[in-house]
């Protein structure tokens, strides 16, 4: 927590596939994340206790034996961000599991990323989350995507009390055993989040990714007050009764960026010579390279991140320790809401890791994930504004986005609001051949996703009474309702039409990632 | 006649049967109207010209539906008791007038000859035939009957060319030999067909439509040969027409024809009573059958159109000028006048029917009256808002020609530069521009050399024999039937009933640039869209998927030996592709020997399909996946590769490529059929809608490249898509959509950098 004076020099703001530092004004309020927290001297035997000795559950050894059918079934390429630098925790942990399965004499295996409605990831993908060696023994026969249109690879486990059906993986659910493996970036992630909707169908994600819920999620990153994991919960217990399951999570802490940008890990005033150095050269760099370099370079960070935590066992019980150890990194307290809140988005969301940010995708980090990241109350108050550093470039993936596309182009061009959104174009979109062929064959996200982007965004929505982009393309931030200024003072000017001449601003200085609980 | 007479015109008139011609036209259907809704005593013929299967009697019938007996249908009750009216009032005679006219009715009191061709750049043979043969033709007929009826020959105020002055109600002052220009004008046709069908003629006719389509292939350039010569004879006759009219004095074969059929019909003024009535430009009416009717756009209708879309920034003409203007009911109010009053002494009567004398507007006060219209109420711009009429200085007509002159010089220039331009966004945007200003070009030129004579005239028609006439009417026939110019108000005239009607078709619901029948789906399954891929669905062509799949193949080291293969071959390829595209698919094919088919494919569905994938339009996917949601079939129709386009084939219901021939599991490096290219596309298209039941006049097909045109002009709905030069010229002036899907900005890398 920083209250900017007279003395503060400009701050880092990340603005797509670039940063800069902008000056704020007198008596802003700025919410760092914590320190970021020591990892854990020793992961292999953190690992191994954790399987040894698991929470409310046998050790993983006893549930092993020989004939039996074990899917391992592990986070997609969405968590976390950036990539973590090999080797990546789930192939730690995955290495471990097949390890103790293959002293126990299981030889039926099977490695299932719980992709959802994602794209499916590529064998080089598949290889860096799980490393080389288990790659090797596993693709393609015992190593895949879960595929949310395959009708012979579903199952109908049963439904909730309030009728929501959950339809999941058969090949995982049918196994003797499923041993869940989790990266837990944020609140949201993890627990029951896991298997319900990792692992499901689209019949059964509607359930819980609609309008309703997301507006009655304040927010999705805190579990107790969140519709949408109220949801999952009472999935959870519907698959607790079907299936055997071991989870196992894990946390990292808050080395976000490389050495060479670890200028973006530190509070200004706080940068060495080096870094001052380091972000003048990267700022200039950046500033000169090509459009297509730039891209690969950022596309190319892997975070340094150290693990925190492992643990593993019943599913609710593992969730809760987890929580704790995020909220343990990632909460900062602060008093009373502001009038405007201020992001810098950065070049990557969960949906385009390798791939291009769409405009869709950076409405969804602002007014999804970043807005949401608040526990108690939102760090803006009702009728507030957001202003959000980004260029939002009219740019599209079309083998990973196709959908994207059209929605932008169609959806998006006769309404904005997310019910009528929700009311008129989802059937269709979802249950469109093309994209259902494009999902299950080429590296598309399903045709329903842009839409569960948007929904993300709807608590946002309603909160506020307006969105700013800074430095940003007209037209493509026009057509999401948004509105567009040319610099941080411009947007300024233009929210006091909302919120007075003298507002009370809080910029979140994200990422690393932070969240904020208001009192 | 001095004095009003008091019997009325319906009793002059009953019992006299009347012989109407051109009861189609815009007077004769003005006559016929009042003929068989007020006159109720006379008896009437009509004169028509059966029109296929349609006889006399059936085109009076198809009038009832027509806005001229609007008044009618009100009164009897619907269009089908106007129809059973017309069939018991009017008696059809089929008759020809330029081939002779049958015996006219023994009863036949009046002959009124309204039929004529009012076109004032017809070819000499037709402007003859109907306005002199068919004069002569009528008063033979008319001769031949035993009543000796009276002749009214309408013709019109510009008979008496542009001479400046007054010009009288009497005979023109002039000796041509009508008869010796009639047989001079009646060999012309022969003398242009031969000259067309001269060796020298057709081989440089079939030059040029080849160096514009030859890409399009032999029966494509043998259709535009043809086409070319037929418009050389209909300009050889145009051009005749025009010269030896001017040549006479007469600004166009119009007038000069209209002039000669004066003289044949007073040739037979000693037999019969004949009245000549010269209207001015007719326009729509005053008050009947109400104000602003409109039969189809008349002489000065599309000016003021093309001015109010902005699109004639200036015009010949003097602003003092008079523009001698009369509403349609006025001429045939006095066409019943005059046909009651037949001249008694042995010679023709002539009467004006216009406003000039009494109640003149000039050019520029019309204009005026024209440009606030617009700019009160300016017509809808289809790209954005509204159009803003421009402000016309009449630079006088030698200046303009010389600015005109000059424009066209410079629209031809750049045109034939662009063409020689590579088809990227910056030249089609160009080229659009060039479209637009040669439109505006030829519309100033056309309408300039049209009617620039009318608008610079310093004539006046006099009307005095018109006036005394009016003055004998009844009160009662003053009220009902008559036909004073100084009755018109004009701007009220003009700005609340005129411009109004003749503007509402352009401000009707606005034709969207892109052909939007698919905006609802219409469930027909009877319809076939079909696209090209190469620039069209997709942003890439042969090269580059060989490229992609040929490198793929190869280890890194040898990509640059490929490459300089490659490109060193370009320029072969270049000239095989400008020459014939099956040439050059045949020849670059070949590069496939000895490929594995089965490699082919695996590395086409590992390496190739994001590739592939996203360089696919997104509007072309949309496209396609709109006309399947429509039910219609979807088939790509492609030169490339089958197993190339193999990514894009579910999106399609079916997809026609071209096969390599296969020996042992490696490719022969010739193909197993011909590849589907220019002609051969259409031919395929037409032979698959006839087996499979398609009308191809409902079918879409979208391409992007000249040598598609026949494919386009195979199908009702043909759409540009990024078209070439070539295809841009054809596409514009038949309206087809021009549409731009991809983004084409440059993706071209990522075929080498996908190609792990």
């Amino acid at each position: 927590m920083l209250d900017v004076d007279e003395r503060t020099p400009p701050l880092i703001v990340h603005h797509g596939e670039g940063f800069s530092l902008q000056q704020f004004p007198l008596g802003t309020r700025v919410v760092y994340p914590p320190d970021s927290l020591p990892g854990l001297p020793d992961v292999t035997a953190a690992i191994d206790a954790a399987l040894d000795e698991p929470i409310d559950s046998p050790p993983l050894d006893e549930l092993l034996f020989a004939d039996m059918r074990l899917a391992i079934v592990f986070d997609d390429l969405s968590i976390p961000l950036p990539p973590m630098r090999a080797p990546d925790i789930r192939q730690r942990v995955v290495e471990a599991v097949i390890e103790r399965a293959a002293q126990a004499g299981v030889d039926d295996v099977h490695l299932i990323a719980a992709n959802s409605l994602h794209r499916r990831m590529t064998p080089d993908e598949l290889q860096h989350i799980l490393g080389e060696r288990v790659f090797r023994s596993f693709w393609p026969e015992r190593l895949r995507n879960h595929d949310a249109e395959d009708p012979d690879d579903l199952v109908v486990l049963g439904e909730t009390g309030h009728g929501e059906v959950v339809e999941i993986n058969r090949t995982a659910a049918e196994a003797d055993l499923l041993v869940y493996v989790n990266v837990n970036l944020i609140a949201m992630n993890g627990g029951d989040k896991s298997v319900p909707v990792g692992l499901a169908s689209y019949r059964s994600l509607r359930h819980h990714h609609n309008v309703h819920t997301m507006l009655h999620s304040r927010s999705f990153n805190d579990p107790p007050r969140s519709a949408m994991h109220h949801s999952y919960d009472r999935m959870g217990d519907v698959v607790a009764d079907t299936v055997r399951l071991f989870q196992i999570e894990t946390t990292v802490n808050n080395e976000t960026f490389p050495p060479q940008f670890d200028f973006l890990n530190t509070r200004e005033w706080e940068w060495s010579y080096r870094q001052q150095g380091a972000y003048l050269a990267a700022k200039r760099a950046n500033e000169l390279a090509p459009a297509k370099v730039r891209r690969k370079v950022w596309q190319a960070v892997e975070a340094p991140y150290e693990v925190t935590s492992v643990n593993a066992g019943e599913v609710n019980a593992v969730h809760e320790r987890t929580l704790a150890n995020v909220h343990r990194q990632q909460l900062t307290e602060i008093d009373g809401q502001a009038d405007i809140l201020v992001f810098g988005l950065p070049y990557l969301c969960p949906y385009n890791v390798n791939s291009v940010m769409n405009p869709i995708l950076v409405s969804c980090l602002g007014l999804g994930y970043y807005f949401n990241m608040y526990k108690n109350r939102p760090v803006v108050r009702e009728g507030g504004v957001l202003i959000a550093f980004h260029p939002v470039p009219w740019e599209f993936h079309q083998v990973h986005h196709p959908s994207y596309v059209d929605f932008f182009d169609e959806v998006l061009a006769e309404t904005t609001d997310p019910a009528a959104i929700e009311a008129k174009f989802e059937q269709a979109y979802a249950t469109d051949p093309w994209y259902v062929h494009l999902y299950r064959t080429s590296y598309a996200y399903h045709g329903v996703h842009p839409f569960y982007m948007w929904y993300w965004g709807a608590h946002a929505l309603d909160h506020l009474d307006d969105v700013i982009f800074v430095g940003a393309n007209r037209k493509s931030v026009r057509r999401m309702g948004f509105r567009s200024a040319s610099t941080f003072n411009d947007a300024l000017e233009m929210a006091s039409d909302s919120v007075g001449r003298s507002p009370r601003i809080t910029y979140m200085h994200t990422p690393p990632l932070t969240m904020a609980e208001v009192r | 006649m001095s004095s009003a007479e008091t019997t009325g015109l319906a009793e002059r008139l009953a019992g006299r049967r009347v012989v109407l011609t051109g009861a189609t036209g815009f007077v004769g259907q003005a006559l016929l109207e009042r003929l068989v809704v007020d006159l109720p005593d006379t008896p009437v013929s009509v004169l028509l010209r059966p029109k296929g299967r349609a006889t006399a009697a059936a085109r009076v019938a198809e009038l009832a539906d027509k806005p001229v007996f609007g008044r009618a249908q009100e009164r009897l009750g619907g269009a089908d008791a106007v129809r059973a009216h017309l069939a018991e009032r009017v008696h059809a005679i089929d008759a020809d007038l330029a081939n002779g006219v049958p015996d006219l009715p023994d009863d036949t009191g009046v002959v009124l000859h309204t039929a004529a061709t009012v076109a004032f750049d017809p070819g000499i043979d037709e402007a003859f035939s109907s306005n002199v043969t068919g004069a002569t033709n009528v008063f033979d007929a008319a001769s031949r009957c035993s009543s000796r009826p009276h002749v009214v020959h309408v013709s019109t105020a510009y008979v008496a060319g542009v001479t400046k002055g007054v010009v009288p109600e009497g005979p023109l002052d002039h000796n041509v030999d009508w008869s010796a220009e009639l047989a001079a004008a009646q060999q012309w046709r022969a003398e242009a067909e031969a000259y067309s069908r001269r060796p020298e003629v057709l081989r440089r006719l079939q030059r040029r439509a080849a160096s514009d389509h030859r890409r399009a292939g032999p029966q494509a350039v043998a259709q535009d040969t043809e086409r070319r010569r037929r418009q050389l004879v209909t300009d050889r006759l145009v051009e005749a027409g025009r010269s030896r009219a001017q040549s006479l004095g007469w600004p166009d074969v119009y007038t000069f024809t209209k002039a000669l059929g004066e003289r044949a019909a007073e040739a037979h003024a000693g037999e019969l009573p004949v009245s000549i009535v010269r209207p001015s430009i007719i326009e729509s009416a005053l008050a009947h059958p109400y104000p602003g009717w409109l039969e189809g756009f008349k002489m000065m209708d599309p000016i003021i159109l093309a001015y109010g879309r902005g699109a004639l920034p200036d015009f010949p003409g003097i602003p003092d000028g008079v523009i001698d203007l009369i509403p349609v009911d006025l001429v045939a109010n006095g066409l019943l006048a005059i046909a009651a009053h037949p001249p008694s002494d042995g010679a023709a009567s002539h009467y004006h029917i216009s406003s000039g004398h009494r109640n003149p507007i000039i050019f520029d006060r019309l204009y005026r009256l024209v440009r606030d219209y617009y700019r009160d109420d300016p017509l809808p711009d289809p790209h954005h808002g509204d159009v803003r009429v421009p402000e016309w200085k009449f630079p006088g007509g030698a200046k303009l020609e010389r600015l005109l002159r000059l424009a066209e010089r410079a629209v031809d220039t750049s045109d034939r530069a662009l063409g020689l331009l590579p088809r990227s966004d910056r030249v089609r945007g160009w080229m659009t521009t060039t479209h637009r200003r040669r439109r505006q070009v030829e519309l100033l030129r056309r309408y300039s050399d049209l009617y620039g004579a009318y608008a610079e005239a310093e004539v006046l028609y006099t009307d005095d024999r018109a006036e005394a006439l009016r003055c004998s009417l009844s009160p009662d026939d003053a009220r009902d039937f008559g036909f004073d110019p100084t009755a018109i108000d004009w701007a009220q005239y003009l700005q609340e009933a005129h411009l109004p009607v003749i503007s509402a078709w352009m401000r009707g619901p606005s034709q969207p640039a892109i052909a939007s029948p698919l905006a609802e789906p219409d469930g027909n399954d009877r319809v076939l869209a079909v696209f090209d891929l190469e620039g069209t669905v997709l942003d890439s062509n042969v090269v580059r998927g060989y490229l992609a799949a040929r490198l793929a193949d190869l280890p890194r080291r040898r990509w640059a030996g490929e490459l300089v293969d490659l490109v060193s071959s370009l320029p072969g390829y270049l000239a095989a592709e400008r020459r014939d595209r099956g040439e050059f698919l045949r020849a670059f094919y070949k590069r496939y020997e000895g490929c594995d088919v089965d490699e082919l494919r695996r590395l086409v569905d590992e390496e190739l399909a994001e590739t592939l994938l996203r360089q696919a339009a997104p509007e072309a996917v949309r496209r396609v996946r709109k006309h399947r949601a429509a039910g219609h079939r979807t088939v790509l129709v492609t030169g490339a590769l089958e197993e190339l386009v193999g990514p894009l084939a579910p999106l399609f219901d079916s997809v026609v490529a071209a096969r390599l021939a296969v020996e042992d599991g490696r490719c022969t490096g010739h193909l197993s059929q011909p590849p589907l290219v220019g002609e051969g596309r259409a031919a395929w298209l037409r032979r698959y809608a006839q087996t499979e039941g398609f009308d191809l006049s409902k079918c879409w097909a979208y391409a992007d490249s000249h040598s598609d045109l026949p494919l386009l002009e195979a199908v009702g709905n043909p759409v540009a898509v990024n078209p070439d030069a070539g295809l841009y010229r054809v596409a514009r002036p038949r309206r087809w959509p021009v549409e731009k899907w991809g983004s084409r900005d440059d993706k071209s890398s990522s075929v080498l950098t996908g190609a792990r």
